[in-house]
């Protein structure tokens, strides 16, 4: 009977190799005819519901399978979507849309104005409980119906016919067009959404497309799914891909693993990969609109530490504590680069000269290490505050990446005289509500542009913004971003200045102190042409991917 | 037997009962909420979704709305998922976790009983030795080890097998087989020591001398008798395997529930981690129970009755 | 004739003491007395597997709680510019042994690329922040004894303990006791460990501690008391009861050394699930948390090189698969030479 059986499960196991051998080799025929490529992603795909998506999966999805106004394109440039023409009036406070007639979803029906009212009406609408409802913030109403204190239909929104779209701001917003490359900012067709009730987007099938490519085999929580062409996309001929297959993949080895097996066309790499990936033709480093950053709680509950915290001196020396160049360079080594400044590098440029917006911002003693002066203010400050001694606690994440940082920034910090750290890494959520109710001594943040404008990131530190957790306090920076938000809005290069103030009066300061700027190391293999990479909002635009 | 397996099934429910509440009250210590970002969100909008997961009302309240839940097959709503049920995640998720499961046990099972049947029949010679090595491998070698080589070296470096992903039965081999080498280290243990004993006692050596074959002894005899006992291993086995199937389900990339599990703890991902809690014990509970009986049913001198142990 | 009694002639030499050192030989006890102990101790030497284990086991103990003193390497100092080092033994000329490296298909001076001058080198190589790995496994290697050593003392407290009272009590404490057992034992560990994990915001120690001592030790409750049950009612604990002794005392000077077999065998069980556990946990990230290590966050940290460095995974993983093997086969020696049946 052993024997048998034994010879039955070998018998079982040779012949499922016999199958996966015809399965290989099927797939390498079929991609002769077809145009397929396999990506690969981190983490699920929570919804395809485009007033609830707040992730970069789900944006990324939504972003190739709808459209907008406009679409996203390279180095940020806008381009065209659904809107075919846009007139701006009223001194900047309206915008009228005329939409293209050929526009389709993938169940035959015309995009219309009103797609794009009812979308946008619910995604203000607070019984959808949208947790990206506040980008909406700006046009008219749209604070006060999130509030439930004015109605949905009171926003300012108009279709004026099937093919006129009429916004109304109540105030100018400088990169209102840019906004509206943005997912939560797409149309939404009623009759779909009304069907699937709160199945709306918990499925590939419980939703409808207009964008480049449609999405089928995703059931809501499995880990492959596929973008197939979109076949009513008014613009079909600019895409060149049949199918784009999609698998989650947590583990980094297991992602390598599969691109080096030929079953993944694009992944992800860890810094230990990336050094021995570097010369590898498929090697490709995706900057981002990232910037990891200190913040030193100046309201700590710790008066001690709260004190320290308001002494400049100890605020600069913490920051020339920390070799970033050894630190992007060996610790992390995954494409990230030293942070030029708060803000992020290629993110916006001078509207006049083209320059970078941290070339023109520049502030060398916010990120610069110099050890020897770094000992010395700290002397100086901890003498200026009357202590010897210090004991602070470094709070960040529990990723490995964020467990790299602490690691690093702790061992960099403790050769300060009388300075000890102990680290806090917990997980994501836990450190973000820490962050917002002051719990915490110095905690690593970080901060993603939604947009690709400087402002996305400068507000944050006004003295008022629920995301500036170290209470960083310039009556000076809280004007400059009043100007450039306000009186300003409509001048492209007064505003500049406004904001290449704001942010060399932050590293002045030293309100924050930059670490880094994240990058992202792929292997992508160079037959994939004609992916557009964003560095702010979604990863990538698709529509005009091909193979070669 | 009537009387047992009512009191038995009281215990379970009792074991569940007790499960739900101190998950349910551990995880309303924890920090973490369904929102994404806290900070952007105006105080009416945080009551909206707040009131959407259920956590507007007073705990007490939550708590007997979650236990009442639980008759009615509801887990509340995943946090990390938008609209989507705890109780469809785990549908969804279990089918590949339960085959990967049985693959495991399967296979597990019936190569420790031949490796453990082939100890205990060569007693102290070089395939006894071999056997023990490997079945102690089986069990000091952690399955997260044992898939990573697996999927290097029989994955990528020779191609045999896929490497990673969830579309075909070819893909449940390596997982499968990361899987099944704690069941098959402790099944075989367990046959050897048994056989052992067995196969020295008297009816065996009256077999023997009746003139039967090694291998009518071995299977007539020997191996029936050590794998009664075996049943009740299979609980603990199980057991093992859950643990095993988060990771191995990471690596492979397999959308089964111990994978998810994994994230949710990552995540803050209340309500998963609850209605997963409640599935795995529940599934423990069962299968004891199931065991227990099967047990009885195979094993005439057990009789299942109410009193004693 | 001596067949008949009454011709039976007794003198008064007859009724003289026998000479003590002469006695019947039947009555001599040919093996030289042992205690419990010494009989184990012997039988445990003659089981080779088992007693190279249990060296193997001295060794890693004084390797991990006195390495330190001979091996003077911080297990946290970092070194960055030192990072993901092979290892280098001086003098050691084997691929894998002196700091060279595979990268991009060409073999490279690893040391010579990072600047290292030639006095630098380590055993082990370096972890991606330059931190010594062979300090670091030696301290993993030891917060994994630490919680094998706590794993043991919540089953002597608490296992013994409960399974003693309910065992001793009997009627309706033991009942109740029992169906505590079963309700606990009914639900994965894996479970309790993840809700601990997730109760204790700090990860760490802490939590593995709390769900262990949940737990682990209802196997051991319910061996003593299946054992206590039996010896209850035993003559010699019967005689202590008349004598008016008190139930800790017989508890304690009685029952103790009786279960103490059942109590070490299954504690040899203990120690390697504990480890995996904790090794487990720290794998998928909710263990010991950083700058601390353990084996399962060395291997977990391993894992991501171990295409290029597969020695940050081999290594720490070898000593887990090591100290697992050498709980596992002292268990087994330990079965057999306290086992009656396999008395030789």
């Amino acid at each position: 009977m052993n024997l048998k059986t034994a010879a039955k499960v070998t018998a079982v196991a040779g012949a499922s190799l016999l199958f996966l051998a015809a399965c290989g080799s099927k797939n390498s025929s079929s991609s002769s005819s077809k145009a397929t490529a396999n990506m690969t992603m981190s983490a699920e795909l929570p919804t395809m519901d485009l007033s609830k998506s707040t992730d970069v999966v789900s944006s990324d999805m939504l972003n190739n399978t709808n459209e907008g106004l406009y679409r996203i394109g390279k180095n940020g440039s806008i381009t065209p979507g659904i809107a075919k023409a846009t007139k701006i009036s009223n001194g900047g406070k309206t915008y009228t849309f005329t939409l293209r007639k050929n526009a389709k979803w993938s169940n035959g029906d015309k995009v219309t104005a009103k797609d794009f009212v009812y979308g946008w009406q619910r995604t203000v609408n607070p019984k959808t409980a949208s947790q990206y409802a506040y980008l909406y913030s700006g046009i008219k109403n749209a604070d006060q119906i999130v509030n439930g204190k004015k109605p949905v239909s009171s926003l300012g929104i108009k279709a004026d016919g099937d093919y006129k779209l009429v916004v109304t701001l109540d105030k100018p917003i400088a990169y209102f067009k840019k906004l509206m490359g943005f997912v939560n900012f797409y149309p939404q067709n009623e009759s779909v959404a009304k069907k699937y009730g709160s199945k709306y987007g918990t499925t590939s099938t419980a939703m409808v497309y207009n964008g480049p490519y449609k999405m089928t085999g995703w059931t809501g929580t499995n880990l492959s799914w596929t973008l197939k062409k979109n076949n009513d996309y008014w613009d079909k001929k600019a895409v060149k891909m049949d199918s784009i297959k999609y698998q989650v993949v947590k583990d980094q080895s297991t992602g390598l693993n599969l691109f080096n097996s030929n079953k993944a066309d694009d992944t992800t790499l860890s810094s230990q990969q990336v050094k021995n990936y570097k010369t590898n033709k498929n090697y490709l480093v995706r900057k981002t609109a990232s910037t990891f950053y200190v913040e030193l709680n100046r309201k700590d509950s710790d008066s001690t530490i709260a004190k320290a915290f308001k002494n400049k001196k100890i605020r600069q020396a913490l920051s020339y504590a920390i070799n970033r160049n050894e630190y992007v360079k060996n610790t992390l080594g995954d494409g990230s680069t030293v942070a030029k400044g708060y803000v992020s590098q290629d993110l916006a440029k001078n509207p006049k000269t083209g320059k970078d917006f941290t070339d023109d911002a520049y502030v060398a003693s916010g990120v610069t290490y110099n050890q020897a002066k770094a000992k010395q203010l700290w002397k100086e400050g901890m003498k200026e505050i009357g202590e010897t001694k210090l004991n602070i606690k470094l709070l960040s994440d529990d990723t490995d990446g964020a467990k790299k940082s602490t690691e690093y920034i702790q061992g960099a910090w403790e050769k300060l005289p009388g300075l000890t750290v102990t680290n806090q890494n917990v997980p994501f959520k836990t450190r973000l509500q820490r962050s917002q109710n002051g719990n915490f001594d110095t905690v690593i943040s970080a901060w993603n542009a939604d947009f690709t404008d400087p402002i996305s990131f400068l507000s944050l530190f006004t003295s008022d913004n629920s995301y500036n957790n170290g209470r960083y306090n310039s009556a000076e920076y809280d004007s400059l971003i009043k100007k450039a938000e306000g009186t300003d809005a409509n001048n492209a290069s007064a505003r500049w200045t406004d904001m290449v103030n704001a942010e060399k009066q932050l590293m002045n300061d030293q309100g924050v102190i930059p670490i880094y700027q994240k990058a992202e190391a792929h292997l992508t293999r160079t037959n994939l042409k004609g992916i557009i990479w964003n560095t702010a909002g979604t990863n990538y635009n698709l529509k005009y991917m091909s193979v070669k | 037997m009537r009387k047992y397996l009512l009191k038995r099934i009281f215990y379970l429910f009792l074991t569940l009962f007790i499960v739900a509440t101190a998950t349910f009250f551990l995880m309303k210590l924890m920090p973490g909420t369904p929102l994404q970002n806290e900070a952007k969100l105006t105080p009416s909008e945080k009551a909206a979704i707040l009131a959407q997961y259920g956590l507007d009302k007073p705990v007490w309240l939550q708590y007997f709305i979650y236990i009442g839940g639980i008759f009615k097959g509801s887990l509340g709503l995943s946090f990390q998922f938008s609209d989507q049920a705890v109780s469809y995640l785990i549908g969804s998720r279990m089918g590949p976790s339960m085959q990967l499961g049985g693959q495991a046990l399967v296979v597990g099972i019936i190569f420790g009983i031949i490796l453990g049947a082939i100890g205990a029949i060569r007693k102290d010679t070089w395939a006894d030795r071999l056997a023990t090595i490997l079945s102690i491998l089986g069990i000091a070698v952690p399955s997260f080890v044992l898939a990573i080589l697996l999927q290097y070296y029989l994955g990528l470096k020779t191609g045999w097998f896929p490497v990673a992903g969830w579309s075909g039965f070819a893909y449940t081999l390596l997982p499968t087989l990361a899987l099944a080498a704690s069941p098959l280290a402790e099944t075989a243990r367990f046959i050897r020591t048994d056989m052992v004993d067995v196969l020295s006692s008297d009816y065996i050596e009256l077999a023997k001398a009746k003139g039967l074959s090694k291998f009518g002894i071995v299977y007539h005899h020997a191996l029936r008798n050590s794998l009664i006992p075996m049943v009740t291993l299979i609980g603990p086995l199980a057991a093992a395997l859950m643990t095993g199937s988060m990771v191995v389900e990471n690596i492979f990339s397999v959308p089964g529930i111990g994978e998810q599990f994994v994230k949710s703890i990552l995540v803050n991902d209340y309500p998963t981690i609850m209605g997963v809690t409640i599935f795995y014990s529940a599934l423990l509970c069962l299968l004891l129970l199931l065991t227990d009986i099967v047990y009885g049913i195979i094993d005439p001198r057990i009789r299942l009755s109410g009193n004693g142990d | 004739m001596a067949d008949n009694p009454k011709d039976i002639q007794l003198t008064s030499a007859d009724f003289a003491p026998l000479d003590k050192q002469a006695g019947p030989d039947n009555e001599r006890i040919a093996a030289p007395s042992l205690t419990f102990g010494q009989d184990v101790w012997r039988r445990l030497k003659s089981n080779k597997t088992a007693f190279t284990s249990f060296i193997i086991l001295v060794l890693m103990f004084l390797i991990a709680f006195g390495g330190q003193a001979i091996y003077h390497h911080d297990p946290n100092a970092q070194e960055p510019k030192y990072a993901n080092l092979p290892p280098k033994i001086p003098g050691v000329n084997i691929h894998g042994l002196n700091g060279h490296l595979t990268q991009s298909g060409q073999d490279v001076d690893a040391y010579k690329q990072a600047g290292a001058g030639s006095n630098v080198h380590y055993i082990l190589g370096t972890d991606y922040l330059g931190r010594d790995l062979l300090a670091r496994i030696m301290y993993g290697t030891r917060i994994s004894l630490e919680i094998a050593l706590i794993a043991t003392l919540i089953d002597l407290t608490i296992g013994v303990g409960f399974g003693i009272i309910s065992g001793w009590k009997g009627g309706r404490v033991d009942l109740f006791m029992q169906r505590v057992i079963e309700v606990l034992s009914s639900i994965p560990q894996l479970v309790v460990m993840v809700l601990m994990a997730t109760a204790f915001t700090k990860t760490g120690m802490a939590s593995i501690i709390a769900a262990i001592a949940i737990t682990g030790w209802t196997t051991m409750a319910r061996l003593t008391r299946a054992q206590t049950l039996q010896l209850k009612n035993q003559d010699f604990i019967l005689a202590a009861r008349t004598l008016g002794e008190s139930a800790p005392k017989i508890a304690w000077k009685h029952l103790l050394p009786n279960l103490s077999s059942v109590i070490i065998i299954q504690t040899m069980f203990t120690i390697p699930s504990a480890i995996f556990f904790e090794a487990f946990l720290s794998y998928i990230g909710i263990g010991i948390s950083s700058p601390q290590a353990s084996l399962g966050t060395l291997i977990s940290d391993g894992q991501k090189n171990f295409q290029f460095l597969p020695y940050q995974m081999w290594y720490p993983a070898i000593v887990l698969i090591i100290l697992m093997l050498a709980f596992n086969l002292l268990g087994d020696g330990m079965r057999d030479a306290f086992d009656p049946k396999s008395k030789r």
